[in-house]
């Protein structure tokens, strides 16, 4: 296990190492992100301080679920980096040579292109202070939440992981599967931004059943910000995350040994 | 001496979905249970022995490349079985891998962005290959294929050659029991191949590594190859040595000849009929296919008549100004047998 661990350690080095080479990218690309996380955030307050509260969801409220979702987010696309990416592997046979190397290769795919996203980092860390310090000050949370909402982040990221797992392993049966996930990741994050009351109970259910992500922030905020259930609903969430977690990585086995490869 | 590789009835069969014509094609396949079956290889058997170099040959699309990825680990065979040493790759992958050094001729191994070196501390780490063995290993490997002079070089900024040795150190790091090699001379100019053939040489001879290669290059197989294996649609067509390869196809030499001033040829009872040559107990026959001014093309089989027996007889007919001898390639060969 150890050694896995250190091998990972040294492979996402040798990542970062890669990307520094091209600094002036890593800078563009930084900026860039930055201005698309100012860009999206203000649009959500735009519209919520245009309306005020949404079915009683206060705006710091809101911004919490925002925040919870982009950390767990950039937690797992930071560390899973590549599985994201399969669809690349897949298509020009990268894969082979993952394959021909003494470890795992879900481990050889993390650590490939590993991508430091400090501005989503920032964005996230911003707004989860300000709604933070927004409910603590009106009395609404204590300071326990914040150990709980650290506890949903990184479930939430094993949570979103494990979809990303799943989706990208359909791969081995359909090689093209970028449209698939607009649907199960980038769409169903989105959605799960906002207060999931928003929307009608079939795409309520959609969004916590077929492709959980409601527990990454939605379920965990019942409790850590309304008291609502109790704090076995955060154990519950967790508990979750590592079931879905190994149906991912079952299904992934799976699907590895259906890999095709590509004609040379 | 054992066996080091083995493989026993293997199939593969690749299935594609059908794709449909006409409105919403794209839709329709996707959902398709029609698949069209592809049989990559049939029912391929050998055993390689250790400290053996095997070449294996075959048109593209033949199932080359299908059979070194199952033997690799990297595909599961539909049917039949693999075992490395004794153990079976795709039960136990990350354990032949560890024991396998695999290079890929069109594509690199090595980390694109980072100096030479590193990518081999890092492939020290992965198969867990001690520093002190490390250090050892890189130094006897650097000597052996010239590597100290592109050492802190990025690997994108290697020549192919460069690249090539480079790739063939860090299949061997680890120091595997067999060596696959895909195309390893391919793009190569006519040095590097002779210093990576050289470099096999000695791997294979000195430090009795199995290595098993495929390549489109009939010198590197003649030159490095003990015996080979020929695979044509998807079957085992050949396996033995060469020399008996050669028994078995012959090999066409084409002679062409050109005449100074007249000449006479003899007298033929229809084009292209075989000469029979009957020279100071000398026999054989080889055929003219073309005569055309002042040259003539000959075609004449090694196995059946000796060049400088053909040449003694054409000397007959008039004076030689030049002779050209095109050697047959190999891979033509194979394919016109099939």
């Amino acid at each position: 296990m150890k050694h896995w661990f250190d091998l990972y350690a040294v492979l996402i080095r040798s990542s970062i190492q890669s990307r520094m080479q091209y600094r002036m990218n890593f800078v563009l690309g930084t900026l860039l992100a930055s201005l698309i996380q100012i860009a999206e955030f203000l649009m959500i307050a735009i519209i919520l301080n245009k309306f005020g509260a949404v079915k009683g969801w206060s705006l710091h409220e809101v911004g919490y679920l925002f925040a919870v979702m982009t950390l767990s987010k950039t937690l797992y696309r930071t560390f899973a980096s590549d599985v994201h990416h399969l669809e690349r592997y897949l298509t020009t046979g990268e894969l082979d040579q993952l394959l021909t190397r003494p470890m795992p290769v879900l481990l050889a795919l993390m650590s490939q292109n590993v991508r430091l996203m400090p501005a989503e980092l920032l964005q996230g860390s911003a707004v989860l202070y300000w709604s933070l310090h927004g409910l603590m000050s009106a009395g609404q949370i204590t300071w326990t939440a914040v150990p709980y909402t650290l506890l949903a982040i990184v479930a939430g990221a094993v949570i979103l992981f494990a979809i990303g797992l799943a989706t990208a392993a359909v791969g081995f049966w359909m090689t093209r599967i970028n449209e698939l996930q607009t649907l199960t990741e980038d769409a169903s994050q989105t959605a799960a931004r906002y207060p999931l009351v928003l929307y009608p109970s079939w795409l309520r259910s959609f969004l916590l059943v077929a492709i959980p992500v409601g527990f990454v922030n939605y379920v965990p905020s019942l409790f850590i910000l309304r008291g609502e259930y109790g704090p076995w609903l955060i154990l519950a969430v967790a508990l979750l995350a590592a079931c879905v977690l190994g149906l991912a990585l079952t299904f992934w086995k799976f699907g590895l040994s259906r890999y095709q490869s590509t004609g040379s | 001496m054992g066996a080091m590789i083995e493989v026993c009835g293997l199939h593969k069969q690749f299935r594609t979905p059908v794709v449909k014509e006409g409105r919403f094609a794209g839709i329709r396949t996707l959902f398709t249970r029609e698949c069209r079956l592809k049989e990559a290889v049939k029912d391929i058997s050998f055993t390689i022995q250790k400290g053996d170099f095997v070449g294996y040959i075959g048109p593209n699309g033949a199932g080359k490349s299908t059979t070194i990825k199952m033997l690799t680990g990297i595909l599961h065979p539909s049917a039949g079985e693999v075992k490395i040493n004794g153990v079976n790759p795709h039960k136990h992958r990350r354990r032949v891998a560890q024991k396998l050094g695999v290079v890929f001729g069109q594509r690199s191994q090595l980390w694109w962005d980072l100096p030479v070196k590193d990518s081999y501390d890092i492939l020290a780490h992965m198969y867990r290959v001690a520093p002190a063995e490390k250090e050892r290993r890189l130094a006897e490997l650097g000597e052996l294929l010239d590597l100290k002079e592109f050492w802190e070089t990025p690997v994108r900024k290697l020549s192919l050659g460069q690249r090539m040795r480079a790739d063939i150190a860090a299949s061997l790091l680890h120091d595997p029991d067999v060596l696959f090699l895909d195309e390893p001379t391919i793009g190569l100019d006519v040095t590097a191949k002779r210093s990576i053939r050289e470099f096999l040489k000695t791997l294979n001879g000195e430090f009795g590594k199995t290595i098993l290669l495929t390549t489109h290059d009939m010198d590197d197989i003649e030159q490095l190859c003990r015996r080979v294996m020929v695979i044509n649609h998807g079957e085992l067509s050949y396996e033995g040595t060469i020399e008996h390869l050669r028994d078995k196809i012959g090999l066409p030499t084409v002679i062409r000849i050109v005449f100074r001033g007249s000449y006479r040829l003899p007298a033929q009872e229809g084009a292209r009929m075989p000469l029979q040559l009957r020279l100071n107990g000398a026999e054989g026959e080889f055929r003219i296919i073309e005569a055309s001014g002042s040259e003539v093309l000959i075609e004449a089989n090694r196995q059946q008549a000796k060049a400088m027996d053909i040449l003694r007889m054409v000397g007959g007919w008039g004076e030689i100004a030049d002779i050209h001898m095109e050697e047959p390639d190999f891979e033509d060969i194979i394919h016109r047998v099939y």
